[in-house]
């Protein structure tokens, strides 16, 4: 059977994605392969420790390369870019890779032809062995782009680790956000955790993650995190999330503990006890695995 | 024009607080959320928001009847947004297309024109000398640094202190985000994960040559420093900020925590100048 792809996300960084996703993958030892999805801003491999086995470069999407040697300095490239990609700079044009989408449509008016699309390296990607199992994690280079092609790329060598190895399932910790690597992690994905906190921000964000997961089609479930830090912004949102037909798999108070667990980088597994268990319990009775 | 941008690597560490908080010091500012993912800053400042303008992007339209169907259109575009099926004018799938416009460029009957794709809207409001932008990025589009970039333009419209709330990560959305500011406060929580984050944000605004300074939020949950980085990227701690309940209680609620707490006025009052200074 087709492993299944469990996402830990959240809308807004910072309510706890990552250490809960740590527990879970504890839970769930000797039963899946870990993937780290937040690729340009990684912590999960701090708490699972992998050791790494193999390392691969990752080139994204062709970017621009303007030979200044043979650039005759009309600045039709530069015209013809939407993405401010190119400036002109004493006469010669120039490519900001950060910003350049790797659509070649400065190729097709350059009058000199010096412009060629060129693979670069833009981050790298790692395949690791943890104490609970395997896991697949990145680095984006610091200003990286096409971060949604890496997050595809993690998540796919992660489901094929899974099959050889034959577990049941992929747990993924996923970017903040609702753009693009947070389009790549849920797309197809068979499950989405959200980690919210009872914030007014936590609330809105917690919507658009929602929303974004209607539209993939994917099951949402939602944890409410630090949820003594305002109570009544907690039973608020539990209320909200029945309204929407959002399962509320637990709630969890703060505590500092957890923060010193992780200060010592370790899952905090102990001290999300004992909301984490049936949160777990929950999740995995949900898939539906024999 | 100066302009304070607000960023972190790591998620949730306090941007929005910190934002916040020296916007309503500041006094005649332009407060500008450009993490349009998440934009939240409005909340936290207590501003009502009214719709501005929206965000589009160009999206191709192939004439039916000037379209030769030599399929060049679907050969040039890199997103697989355009498809010829048998022998039909190309469909193009709007979710794919950037509007960079390869398409137009090649299509040798010009018959390829161009419509506008709503992809987010960015808004305004005011309270007393308090002015705020918001991007906002419609949710199920790929792309955030188009609505990024209009915000900023929006803003640069009004010559005055810019505070910019900018989004969590490294990639291209902060990078845009960053891009234009003249100093960089990057907030961090003394933990593993808030100073890996930190070093990674602290390389990209190195590599753009914007000064920048820290700020340690939560200062007192956990023991890790960033002085070691500091060295290294030559950086000062332009404030500590211990943890308090009642500042994430307020937060919570959308108060910002320079209404709840004193000392962080002042700590703002020394980023405000740090950052002036620094420039100088």
């Amino acid at each position: 059977m087709r492993p299944r792809e469990i996402v830990v996300v959240s809308g807004k960084g910072g309510t706890g994605k990552t250490s809960l996703a740590s527990v879970l993958c504890v839970k769930a030892s000797s039963k899946a392969v870990f993937a780290d999805t937040d690729v340009d801003a990684p912590d999960l491999w701090i708490l699972l420790k992998p050791e790494d086995k193999e390392s691969f470069d990752f080139h994204g999407l062709e970017k621009a390369k303007i030979d200044p040697k043979r650039c005759v300095g009309c600045g039709k490239c530069f015209e013809t870019c939407r993405f401010r990609a190119v400036r002109m700079n004493k006469g010669i044009a120039l490519v900001n890779t950060t910003f350049c989408e790797g659509c070649g449509a400065c190729t097709y008016v350059c009058p000199a032809e010096c412009i060629s699309m060129e693979k670069m390296q833009q981050g790298h990607y790692f395949m690791g062995e943890t104490e609970y199992g395997p896991m697949w994690h990145a680095l984006l280079n610091p200003g990286g782009e096409n971060s949604g092609m890496l997050v595809s790329l993690i998540r796919k060598a992660a489901v094929r680790t899974a099959e050889e190895r034959a577990l049941p399932l992929v747990i993924i910790d996923g970017p903040p956000g609702v753009a693009c690597p947070a389009i790549s992690t849920l797309t197809g994905a068979d499950m989405a955790v959200v980690v919210t906190e009872p914030s007014l921000s936590g609330w809105h964000d917690l919507e658009r993650i929602g929303e974004l997961c209607r539209r993939l089609g994917v099951s949402m479930k939602v944890v409410i995190n630090k949820s003594d830090l305002a109570p009544d912004g907690a039973a608020r949102i539990s209320e909200k999330c029945r309204e929407r037909g959002w399962h509320v798999l637990g709630t969890i108070p703060f505590r500092r503990k957890i923060v010193d667990a992780v200060s010592e980088s370790r899952p905090p597994v102990d001290e999300l006890s004992p909301e984490i268990d049936s949160i777990w319990e929950n999740i995995f009775s949900s898939l539906n695995l024999v | 024009m100066f302009r304070i941008a607000v960023a972190s690597g790591k998620g949730g560490t306090g941007k929005t607080c910190v934002a916040s908080s020296l916007a309503l010091v500041a006094g005649n500012v332009l407060a500008v959320d450009a993490d349009v993912e998440e934009p939240n800053l409005a909340i936290v400042l207590g501003v009502e928001m009214r719709h501005l303008l929206e965000v589009t992007i160009p999206l191709p339209v192939p004439d039916v009847d000037k379209c030769i169907m030599c399929g060049q259109c679907a050969e040039s575009c890199r997103f697989g947004a355009i498809a010829l099926l048998g022998n039909k004018p190309p469909l193009v799938n709007s979710s794919l297309c950037n509007g960079c416009g390869a398409c137009s460029i090649v299509c040798p009957a010009a018959a390829i024109t161009e419509s506008k794709r709503g992809i987010g809207e960015i808004g305004y409001g005011e309270k007393g000398t308090l002015k705020i932008l918001e991007g906002r990025l419609r949710v199920g589009v790929n792309s955030a640094i188009p609505v990024i970039e209009n915000t900023l333009d929006e803003a640069e419209k009004r010559d005055t202190l810019h505070i910019i709330d900018c989004p969590p990560g490294t990639s291209c959305p902060m990078v845009a985000a960053v891009g234009r500011s003249d100093f960089v406060v990057l907030v961090t929580e003394p933990t593993p994960f808030g100073l890996e984050d930190l070093s990674l944000a602290l390389s990209v605004v190195h590599d753009l040559r914007i000064p920048a300074g820290i700020v340690v939020n939560r200062s007192d949950l956990s023991t890790a420093d960033p002085g070691i980085l500091c060295e290294k990227f030559g950086v000062e701690v332009l404030a500590r900020l211990p943890f308090s309940k009642a500042i994430a209680k307020g937060y919570a609620a959308g108060i910002s925590p320079v209404k709840v707490d004193s000392t962080w006025k002042v700590a703002m009052r020394k980023i405000l100048s740090k950052a002036t200074e620094a420039v100088r």
